[in-house]
């Protein structure tokens, strides 16, 4: 049983890379279904929820349980602002896909740039105390506290998602705005503030992950790129638009990331990513998931 | 002498068939209009006729060459040009540039290196005389009235000098002197022993132009014959009291 | 003086970044933002031939061009089977995926140290280690891609490009084989950027992965988005503007390690500005 050794490790760490991915798929793939274009801001909203909570906790000391929270709606609050500020008049004024691009990349680039200038752009971690956890024996696999919390917060608020967009009248107002948007003002949807709860509900599930990812391993500016980047792999690898596609795909990334590098250095993890996003835009650009 | 042969074409979108085994064929140095009601397939039709959509089965015999694919560009080869129904036109550039882009070199280093011809220019200029546009040569494309935007489609077309051309609803939204143009323009070209293909929904200008009428539903034949003759039968009545 | 000379190089470079990335997404309406991957290629091939193989800066450019003309080939092949925003996804991910080249074939590239002590460009002797010869150098490079890309956007090409960016299914009509097109200018604007890249290594005189990234990317698109896309004078324009803008932030007194930070702010800022109000940018030809 030897060299079953880094195996349970690998799914380990696959599972929890799959798990950060899809909190960031998950808003990606709502907030796509319904406007249609990719937000390329959304990474950052991870990094606005790590932000808040570091400095709740380290410059007014307040507790662990209140600065997530706060954190968390910091995050969505801040998406529904990007969306009010920018992507709301441009939709009016029937912009194409590309501008819609541009400015996120430019939302991108400015909430980037603010976290460094107010944070600097060290590396810090939230961790309590002295950072050491409690860990646990997975069949083989260490896992902490901290890692178990963000798998189950990924199941959560996917079953959670898969719920509100099924079972409920907002569900369905929100599928509406994604099949049609026309049809859906018609009919008499506000389409307009079902975005914005998509872009509140979203981002607040990314700052949640940045924040969980923060506990993990910590926080820079920079971090909301690679997120993002993971996240939409996932959200296209398991195919775009849907909630369940952004978790399966999430979890399918991490694991090819994970054992992709199994016998390669762990640098060129990114590489592979993208090459895989790449091949699945070849071939198969609606995703693992049929529709 | 037929020019074109329509044989057997189907085509089907997720599960629905717009062409079924579709066959009829055009006569040379006519106009032959193909009429139907909406959805019949018309578009369709022309769409998988120049390769602008894919075709499950069946042969188009352009001339005497047969094929089973087709590619947009191989258009200027079978000496075909079409029209848009939609009008599709360069929007951000200029009317001029409109025609010029169909009239320049197709192969790449050709085209770098092509210099500002005269030969070009005037061909253009003369286009755009015959269709009326000469003075907005300089205007951009998306500033047209909309009877210019769909005069600039028709120079486009004339621009590639080709042996068939497919109008697909060119008179839709024209106001009469525009109408007036269009159709004198069209008589032109059949003088000139040009074949046209006209989709269209105005009776009154099918039954003035065309030489020959084809009538289509729901992606298959119905009917064809003089105007007059086809357009009181009751089948094709029906056909189009049924939409 | 010396720091004006400084930015006016800055500058050109720029320019030639903006010049060249403006024809595939201006003229060509590809929205590509893997314009930083071949910047690098063209750089470290420079700073790898001329260090390690003493090869001349002007062969050793030469060498960078073919290089990024094989890259842009093969990547711009994918490419071309992209349309609109997952053509820009694709270019992103190819941008990070050569960027990660840069970093980890450490037995070639050194990954995050770099290469240093690239030295000066030399012609017969004469070293251009004088920064304004430098200059005069880089401005040269600026005068002949300016020159070339003009001369391409006028051309019956050049005019073939910019149906492609209106309507590809509509020109394809008429008998063009858009695919070609779309590679051809793809590959042209590689080597552009890849001479961008070959003067920057030899004027830095040391390289790494860092100024390859996508940001970098993102930043000569802001540059053409300002200037205005499909207007080459626009580019340069806006390589100036773009490049200013910061310093004249450094008068007004922020500590550098914010400046950087500030510019970054600058160019995102500017990026939604433009979308919002002006897409057409300075000079106004073309709204995306």
């Amino acid at each position: 049983m030897r060299f079953m050794g880094i195996i349970p490790q690998l799914v380990v760490n696959s599972i929890i890379a799959g798990a950060i991915y899809s909190m960031i798929a998950l808003g990606f793939n709502m907030i796509y279904g319904a406007t249609k274009f990719f937000n390329l801001a959304h990474g950052v909203m991870a990094a606005v929820g790590g932000y808040v909570v570091f400095f709740l906790t380290h410059s007014f000391g307040l507790s662990v349980w209140i600065s997530v929270v706060i954190g968390v709606l910091a995050a969505g609050g801040f998406g529904v602002l990007t969306d009010v500020l920018v992507y709301q008049p441009l939709r009016r004024r029937q912009a194409s896909q590309l501008i819609l691009l541009v400015a996120s990349l430019g939302v991108f680039t400015v909430l980037q740039a603010l976290i460094a200038m107010i944070f600097t752009s060290q590396f810090k971690t939230l961790s309590i105390g002295n950072g050491v956890q409690q860990t646990y024996n997975l069949f083989g696999g260490i896992i902490t506290t901290t890692q178990i919390v963000l798998v189950l917060c990924a199941v959560g608020c996917t079953m959670g998602l898969l719920i509100l967009l099924n079972k409920t009248r907002f569900g369905r107002a929100i599928k509406a705005v994604s099949d049609d948007e026309e049809v859906a003002r018609i009919v008499g949807i506000n389409t307009d503030r079902i975005v914005r709860w998509l872009f509140f509900i979203g981002s607040a599930i990314s700052g949640l992950g940045g924040i969980l990812v923060g506990y993990d391993t910590g926080i820079e500016p920079t971090m909301g790129l690679a997120l993002l980047l993971g996240g939409v792999v996932g959200s296209i690898i398991g195919g775009i638009g849907t909630i369940g596609g952004a978790f399966v795909g999430s979890f399918l990334l991490g694991f090819i990331e994970n054992f992709g590098i199994w016998h390669i250095s762990g640098e060129w993890k990114s590489a592979i990513a993208y090459t895989v996003l790449i091949l699945f835009l070849i071939f198969r650009p609606r995703g693992i998931l049929k529709k | 002498m037929k020019i074109l042969k329509i044989q057997n074409i189907s085509k089907h979108f997720e599960g629905v068939h717009a062409l079924s085994k579709l066959s009829f064929e055009i006569e040379k140095g006519v106009i032959t209009s193909v009429v139907g009601p909406n959805g019949a397939g018309k578009t369709t039709l022309m769409n998988v006729l120049t390769g602008m959509e894919t075709f499950d089965n069946g042969t188009f015999v352009v001339g005497d060459i047969p094929l089973t694919k087709v590619k947009p560009r191989e258009m200027p080869m079978y000496r075909i040009a079409r029209t848009f129904q939609s009008v599709r036109l360069f929007e951000q550039m200029t009317v001029l540039d409109n025609v010029l882009v169909v009239l320049t070199e197709r192969n790449i280093l050709s085209a770098i290196f092509e210099k500002h011809s005269k030969y070009h220019e005037e061909r253009a200029f003369g286009i755009l005389k015959r269709i009326g546009l000469w003075e907005k040569r300089n205007e951009l494309a998306e500033n047209l009235s909309y009877g210019q935007r769909k005069l600039l489609e028709i120079g486009r077309a004339l621009a590639m000098e080709p042996e068939v051309y497919l109008f697909d609803e060119p008179f839709s939204g024209l106001f009469p002197e525009m109408v007036k143009k269009v159709k004198s323009i069209m008589k032109e070209l059949r003088e000139e022993g040009k074949t046209i293909v006209l989709i269209s929904h105005n009776m009154e200008i099918i039954r003035e132009l065309s030489d020959h009428v084809i009538v289509i539903e729901s992606g298959t034949f119905l009917a064809e014959g003089k105007p007059d003759d086809v357009l009181s039968r009751k089948d094709v009545l029906e056909a189009y009291l049924g939409e | 003086m010396e720091y004006i000379i400084h930015l006016a190089i800055l500058t050109s470079i720029f320019a030639i970044l903006g010049i060249g990335l403006n024809l595939v997404v201006g003229y060509t309406g590809l929205l590509s933002v893997a314009h930083a991957a071949f910047y690098g290629i063209g750089s470290y091939a420079t700073a790898i031939f001329m260090k390690s193989f003493g090869v001349n800066f002007f062969i050793a450019l030469l060498i960078g061009i073919i290089f990024s003309a094989i890259a842009s080939f093969l990547i711009g092949l994918v490419l071309s089977r992209f349309k609109d925003d997952y053509y820009a996804l694709a270019s992103l991910g190819f941008n990070i995926i050569v960027w990660s080249i840069f970093l980890n074939w450490q037995s070639v590239t050194r990954g995050p140290l770099g290469i240093p002590a690239i030295g000066r460009p030399e012609l017969f002797g004469f070293v251009f280690s004088e920064n304004i010869f430098f200059l005069i150098l880089s401005l040269i490079f600026v005068a002949l891609v300016f020159g070339v890309s003009v001369f391409i956007g006028n051309s019956s090409f050049g005019r073939v490009l910019k149906a492609i960016r209106e309507d590809e299914k509509a020109i394809q009509v008429f008998g063009y084989n858009t695919q070609m097109y779309k590679l051809t200018i793809f590959v042209i604007g590689a080597v552009l950027a890849s001479v961008a890249g070959s003067l920057y290594a030899t004027y830095i005189t040391f390289i790494d992965p860092t100024a390859f990234n996508v940001m970098e990317s993102v930043f000569v698109l802001s540059i053409i988005i300002l200037g205005g896309l499909a207007n080459l004078k626009g580019s340069v324009i806006g390589a100036l503007f773009l490049i200013l803008l910061p310093e004249l932030l450094r008068f007004v007194g922020f500590p550098s390690d914010v400046a950087a930070q500030m510019r970054q702010l600058v160019y995102g800022l500017l990026l939604v500005l433009l979308m919002l109000y002006r897409p057409q940018g300075l000079m106004g030809e073309y709204k995306l």
